[in-house]
């Protein structure tokens, strides 16, 4: 089989021959969802090498598990999957490795959600793409990692309060809890980021 | 509005709640301007993340990223360097051990046979030690009883 072939091969086409230990047909899936893994990394590790080396990774374990794959979900959700679990492992390495600030803890004994103001109107409205790419990164990033991890799986990876539960370690509650923290601290600093125009 | 209440809005939201109970909390959230304006807030959230990840992409090129993955795949399929066979290595442990120990065993049974505790050894009873006066590195033992006369040198043979 030519390289074009690979090209334009169906996945699962492709996902067959990479179980049949055919690495050409495993590169095209890597160069397929090359970007998704390494963005899921990206969003949360909150650090460029980091990502790269744990997409890598995660499609090193990709091919050693290939004879797991039984195509219930899709492949790139399927690997997605390897490269969260990835992340996780490595976030509560750093965790251990770091004495927990008192926002974090404050955030895990509940109740600071409560109080902060309503946000309105909407600090996001008329803002470029790039612009409002450039504050939700900012925003991400000064969120702990617990809930950063509960708002990507919610919001990127469609997960439910029970799958996150699951992936997460943790109960249902503390899954609300966190999530509940994190969009109203993401608003919060959305607003805060728009203000320097002001000050 | 307290926290359970709170996060049953978000539950309802995010349409984790059970259809009756969906209801009820779309009809109090129709009813309050707080819920509505909280509920309004989580939404416009919601709306700022969408699409974000889209425009995230791997700093590397396809090639390059590829051939980490595909060095580090042959890696780890890579055999094990051939190790010895259990028995060998369980010999080459016993050598290492009684070569020396044969060592030490040799020079503790000379040394009794040397060493006669009660005074030195008399030419009529057994054995002695002689010194070449002749060569410093020479050493002579004779065993009268048995005949025999042994030496031996402190320097290599070939000196």
């Amino acid at each position: 089989m030519t390289v074009k072939d690979y090209s334009s091969a169906e996945e699962r086409a492709l996902v067959r021959m990479a179980q049949q230990g055919d690495l050409a047909a495993f590169e095209e899936l890597v160069a397929r969802h090359r970007d998704k893994i390494y963005a899921r990394a990206y969003s949360m590790m909150r650090h460029e090498q980091e990502a790269l080396d744990l997409a890598q990774e995660a499609w090193v374990k990709g091919w050693q598990r290939l004879g797991q794959f039984q195509g219930d979900a899709g492949f790139g959700t399927w690997l997605t999957r390897i490269v969260i679990n990835l992340c996780l492992d490595a976030l509560r390495r750093q965790k251990r490795q770091r004495v927990e600030s008192l926002e974090a803890l404050a955030e895990e004994s509940g109740g600071v959600e409560r109080q902060m103001p309503v946000v309105a109107p909407n600090p996001t409205a008329g803002l470029e793409r790039a612009e409002l790419r450039q504050r939700i990164d900012q925003a991400l990033g000064q969120l702990s990692h617990e809930h950063r991890t509960v708002l990507i799986l919610n919001e990127f990876e469609e997960m439910d309060y029970k799958e996150i539960a699951r992936t997460m370690g943790c109960s249902i509650g503390t899954v609300m809890s966190r999530l509940f923290y994190a969009r109203r601290k993401l608003a919060a600093l959305l607003t805060d980021l728009k203000k320097p125009d002001t000050t | 509005m307290d926290l359970a209440a709170q996060l049953k809005l978000q539950a309802w939201l995010d349409g984790e709640l059970p259809e009756a109970e969906a209801r009820a909390v779309a009809d109090w959230v129709a009813r309050e301007p707080e819920a509505s304006a909280l509920a309004e807030e989580l939404r416009q959230t919601r709306r700022a993340l969408a699409g974000f990840e889209a425009d995230l992409r791997l700093p590397e090129s396809r090639e390059f990223f590829w051939s980490k993955i595909e060095r580090e795949i042959a890696r780890r399929a890579a055999p094990a360097p051939a190790s010895a066979p259990r028995g060998a290595a369980i010999l080459a442990g016993l050598r290492r051990f009684l070569i020396p120990a044969t060592a030490a065993a040799l020079l503790v049974l000379a040394g009794a046979v040397l060493i006669r505790p009660g005074g030195a050894p008399t030419r009529g009873g057994g054995a002695e030690v002689e010194m070449a006066l002749a060569d410093a590195g020479a050493f002579t033992y004779c065993d009268y009883s048995a005949g025999t006369t042994l030496v031996w040198f402190s320097y290599p043979a070939d000196n």
